[in-house]
């Protein structure tokens, strides 16, 4: 089976600062990584890095079994993405702003497509209010809805939970679970282990710009997962 | 032609955008006023008699007012793709660099030629130019305004494609503003001193004086837009 995204020897450094160092990692259809890490291990580096956003000091990064930094336009529809800034336009609305970038993505049946996302995030009574004036929760709903619009096969999430009340975290949880299950790809930055657990199928820690496999799921439990985290936090 | 349709999508986007807050465009057009104002009240209220003098202070007080407020809208057009990653958004959708690089050159020119459009009879009317027009002139006063729009045209174009790129190298820096200013006046300058003489023999004579100003203009403009349509990939990319 084809690799969905496979990183080799990335690192990345900002001046002197090295803050990711020789770092490996792979993903298989049907998969969710989950990376763990502290505030300022590198985990928003790193799933820039890996959306093509910006790019590695050295290593390599391949997508699809494409070299993306070196076809970059070429497996950038192939991500969605999700960090802590929305990537939009927030004086339109949502509907204005999915119907935007689903023209640039060149998508059929956009208009379903569009009407079916705000259902499932259940922003369908605000689909043409200005994003501007929406909560923190509204705007993550939305930014999955937009990260999902065109249908990509990688999905690449920066702490997705943060600012979600129950209810949303449990849609997200719903939503990479149904991705999951269509054989899509994911990798999933958190530093909040009961979800990490939940979402994940194999987990990671990122520590001191080093990735570290842990576990596939079955062979871990949440206690013992959480445990080995604080461990290696001390440590 | 689904080159033109991503363009055309960004252009709307950018136009919407622009017009929906409606705070740039109130903003540029009372900042241009003002600007002709002052030029009023510092060289008023008795202006030059001769007529080429008249056409000097003109051309200089509207390729200043135009200078300025482009600034403000490269500036103001560049603050919405920073904020909140949007620009980020339209990388990831896997367009082409120089598609971006096009439709923020054609949204922001349509922005200006609409404001010179509002501010140059304003400033002509200030100026009391109109009243000291050689009578062969006046005769042809629409074509005289037409023909001053087409140059101003030309001259905008060539500022849109110095200014856009520019705004997306400052884009990555610190002090975004400062920076664009420092780097994009000397750039435009010789956009501005071929637009001003063409403006100069315009409102003189009601021809261009000859072939070179009019030819750097356009000449600046297109190397300008040629080269940056291939350059602006590395700009946005890095």
């Amino acid at each position: 089976m084809m690799m969905l995204l496979h990183a080799s020897q990335i690192t990345k450094r900002f001046g002197h600062r090295t803050v990711l160092n020789g770092l490996d990692l792979d993903l298989q259809p049907g998969e969710v990584v989950t990376i763990f890490g502290p505030n300022g291990a590198g985990k928003t580096t790193l799933i820039q890095i890996l959306s093509t956003l910006i790019k590695p000091t050295a290593g390599t990064l391949q997508i699809g079994g494409i070299d993306a930094l070196a076809e970059t336009l070429r497996v950038r529809p192939s991500l969605g993405l999700i960090v802590h800034e929305p990537h939009a336009y927030l004086e339109f609305s949502p509907y204005e702003n999915l119907q935007f970038f689903g023209q640039l993505y060149k998508l059929d049946r956009l208009e379903q497509r569009i009407a079916d996302l705000l259902d499932e995030v259940q922003l369908t009574p605000y689909a043409h209010d200005p994003v501007k004036i929406f909560s923190r929760g509204m705007i993550q709903r939305f930014m999955i809805a937009k990260a999902l619009i065109h249908d990509p096969t990688v999905l690449l999430f920066d702490e997705p939970f943060s600012g979600l009340d129950l209810a949303a975290k449990q849609l997200v949880l719903k939503r990479i679970d149904q991705e999951r299950d269509r054989g899509k790809g994911i990798i999933l930055t958190t530093h909040d282990t009961e979800l990490g657990y939940r979402a994940g199928s194999r987990f990671h820690f990122l520590l001191n710009g080093q990735i570290e496999t842990v576990a596939e799921k079955e062979d871990i439990g949440l206690e013992a997962l959480s445990r080995e985290y604080e461990a290696r936090l001390k440590g | 032609m689904e080159v033109f349709r991503q363009i055309g999508w960004l252009i709307r986007k950018d136009l919407a955008l622009q017009f929906r807050t409606k705070d740039t465009l109130a903003l540029v057009i009372v900042f241009s006023v003002l600007v002709v104002l002052i030029f009023c009240f510092a060289f008023g209220p008795i202006f030059p008699e001769q007529m080429e003098e008249r056409g000097k202070l003109a051309a200089s007080v509207l390729w200043a007012t135009f200078l300025f407020a482009g600034v403000i809208t490269l500036n103001r057009s560049f603050d919405i793709e920073r904020a909140n990653g949007a620009l980020h958004g339209l990388r990831l959708t896997g367009i082409d660099a120089s598609y971006f690089y096009l439709s923020k050159v054609a949204s922001i020119f349509v922005f200006l030629i609409l404001l010179e459009i509002i501010v140059t009879p304003i400033t002509l009317q200030f100026l009391d130019v109109l009243a000291v027009l050689p009578v062969a002139l006046q005769d042809q006063l629409p074509w005289l305004l037409l023909k001053l729009i087409g140059v101003l045209a030309i001259g905008t174009l060539g500022f849109c494609a110095v200014g856009v790129i520019v705004s997306g190298i400052s884009t990555h820096t610190h002090g975004k503003e400062s920076l664009l200013s420092v780097i994009l006046l000397p750039l435009t300058f010789p956009v501005i001193m071929a637009g001003a003489k063409c403006t100069v023999s315009l409102l003189t004579t009601g021809g261009l004086g000859g072939n070179f100003w009019i030819s750097v203009l356009v000449v600046y403009s297109l190397v300008f837009l040629a080269s940056s349509y291939l350059l602006f990939e590395f700009v946005v990319e890095g």
